[in-house]
């Protein structure tokens, strides 16, 4: 089965937590209009990778049944709780976890309760995903792997789910540039952190609306000479990893996050 | 009312595999012991917080790491279970301390007044951070004394080096200020790692000590030269090979909590009591004490 769809989401909870800040409404309502376009593609399983989960051992793979519970950002606390609600495809997660491994990359179950699921997971789940109905493969950041090791784990997962006959969205949790106002701002009035910023996002998200894997990665590598891009932009390896190439992109959103860089952007496939 | 004071200040680094070697009733997952020599060195601490009796534990943690100003706990109790996201294997801890929000409050208002942006966090709801627990149960593990839990700013990483030193020695100054107006007796806790260079891969059995040794030579070498340093009292040596250490051995101090506590005790020229030094996961570790009052 094919994977059938694709995403960029940001993982920052602002625009979740607070959608009635007019800055942050734009992007809460195009994460959930991407939701729209997910649900559509019918995924039997998301294969999700967020920058916000980090690992330093080895790489982690989510293979707890059924995540639940309350979750406090550690930046953001002060505008809510967010709340855990994320079923994992297990048996999809184990054969990853097998196929990483015998790819050189060593790879680890986490099943425990209690366990901090990721902002980033959090929010992209609760917009394209509301009540965890559909089932996820979430992979960790780990902080040693390059864009080419992690564009192999998205290839890997994908390959795992063409072969369990499923259906698979791919969904890259991330933001665009990551550097951000680290003072008290008024919200209403929040804006990329700087034009230099915002001019090489904007080129960026107009390189995957032309679409083309091989460009987008040219395109990324520029970027992250000139952008200080959210964990060297391997969100986006995962993505092309996944789909191994794509037609064109759809903006559904874009706009800052506390001064850094954000989007919702659909990949099309075909 | 009495001026307070700092009585010591501590190096009391937060891996959490030396909870689990130790196999609180706390902690879930259970070990057949491992990083003795470091946990020693606690039991050596714990001495000390034993004799010195202390009001409030202060602890500066880079696993609270903030974007926006400098932040301190300000819920009056905090409990929970805390899973480590990096070694969730090792460290599933049943959490429940009292927080000092009246100091707490107080260091806020200081680093205020010193024209830093800092915040107190009031959510009932917040997941205390392993790095924070895991000092506070190695130095103290009877949770009977108040503690105030500070954030790690991420100004030495999002500014260059020396701007995000200065932010954490203000931090530093408010923070002494705070509780000589306290009139607490308060210690210091700085809950770092010294070289940060680790391995990528963890043991089938995480305690297997015959896996265990510094990662990097020279990480190992900087740990030795600083803490000779510290041990012969040369603080402002130490302070000016400060840049030079992180750089070089990828040392975890950088996260801002060692000059937070240097400045906080004034650069304290005595020399330091290493308690003991070891590595985990090859990082290399230190519990040292500067004990500044009786």
């Amino acid at each position: 089965m094919p994977v059938v769809s694709a995403f960029l989401v940001p993982g920052n909870p602002l625009p979740l937590l607070k959608e009635d800040n007019a800055p942050w409404a734009a992007l809460a309502q195009a994460a959930r209009a991407a939701g729209d376009v997910l649900r559509q593609s019918k995924p039997d399983v998301l294969l999700i990778y967020s920058t916000q989960w980090i690992a330093v051992l080895d790489e982690l793979w989510q293979t707890r049944p059924h995540s639940t519970g309350l979750h406090v950002d550690e930046n953001w606390y002060a505008f809510g709780d967010l709340q855990m609600d994320l079923r994992a495809d297990v048996a999809l997660a184990k054969a990853c976890i097998d196929a990483a491994s015998a790819a050189g990359i060593r790879s680890k179950p986490v099943d425990y309760d209690g366990f901090p699921i990721d902002t980033g997971t959090i929010v992209a789940n609760a917009f394209l995903n509301p009540g965890g109905k559909i089932p996820a493969v979430v992979a960790s950041n780990n902080l040693y792997h390059d864009f080419a090791k992690t564009e192999t784990l998205g290839k890997l997962a994908a390959a795992q789910a063409n072969k369990h006959d499923k259906r698979a969205a791919v969904i890259a949790i991330g933001g665009l540039s990551a550097s951000y106002f680290d003072r008290d701002i008024d919200i209403s009035h929040d804006h990329i952190v700087n034009a230099a910023d915002d001019q090489a996002n904007r080129t960026l998200l107009e390189a995957m609306t032309r679409g083309g894997a091989g460009a987008l990665r040219d395109a990324v590598g520029h970027y992250n000479g000139s952008a200080k891009g959210d964990m060297g932009m391997k969100h986006l390896a995962w993505l092309l990893g996944g789909v191994g190439d794509f037609k064109r992109a759809v903006v559904h959103g874009y706009g800052a996050t506390y001064g850094a860089g954000a989007a919702v952007v659909e990949f099309q496939l075909s | 009312m009495t001026q307070g004071k700092i009585v010591a200040g501590f190096v009391a680094p937060h891996p959490p595999h030396l909870v689990y070697a130790e196999n609180p009733p706390q902690n879930e997952p259970r070990a057949q012991g491992g990083w003795e020599p470091l946990r020693w060195a606690y039991e050596r601490a714990r001495k000390s917080i034993e004799a010195l009796k202390p009001d409030v534990l202060l602890v500066h943690s880079p696993h609270w790491t903030t974007l926006v100003g400098h932040h301190f706990l300000g819920v009056p109790r905090l409990s929970g279970k805390s899973v480590d996201p990096i070694f969730p294997n090792l460290f599933r801890y049943q959490f429940d301390m009292t927080v000092d929000v009246a100091l707490a409050e107080a260091c806020c208002a200081e680093t205020q007044e010193l024209g830093l942006t800092a915040k107190m966090m009031r959510n009932p709801n917040f997941r205390v951070d392993y790095g924070t627990i895991t000092t506070l149960h190695m130095i103290r593990p009877q949770w009977d004394i108040p503690v105030v839990g500070i954030s790690a700013n991420n100004s030495p990483y999002y500014l260059d080096l020396n701007t995000g030193v200065e932010q954490m020695e203000t931090l530093g100054k408010a923070t002494r200020r705070a509780i000589e107006k306290s009139g607490k007796r308060a210690v210091l806790l700085c809950s770092n790692t010294f070289s940060h260079y680790h391995f990528q891969e963890e043991p089938e059995i995480p305690e297997d000590m015959s896996r265990e040794h510094p990662q990097s030579y020279q990480g190992y070498q900087w740990d030795m030269r600083m803490i000779e340093l510290m041990r012969k009292g040369e603080i402002r040596e130490v302070m000016r090979l400060f840049p030079q250490w992180v750089e070089e051995a990828f040392a975890e101090v950088k996260s801002g909590a060692f000059p937070w506590m240097i400045a906080a005790m004034d650069y304290p020229s005595i020399p330091a009591e290493l308690h003991g030094y070891g590595t985990v996961i090859g990082t290399g570790n230190a519990v040292m004490e500067w004990r500044l009052a009786a």
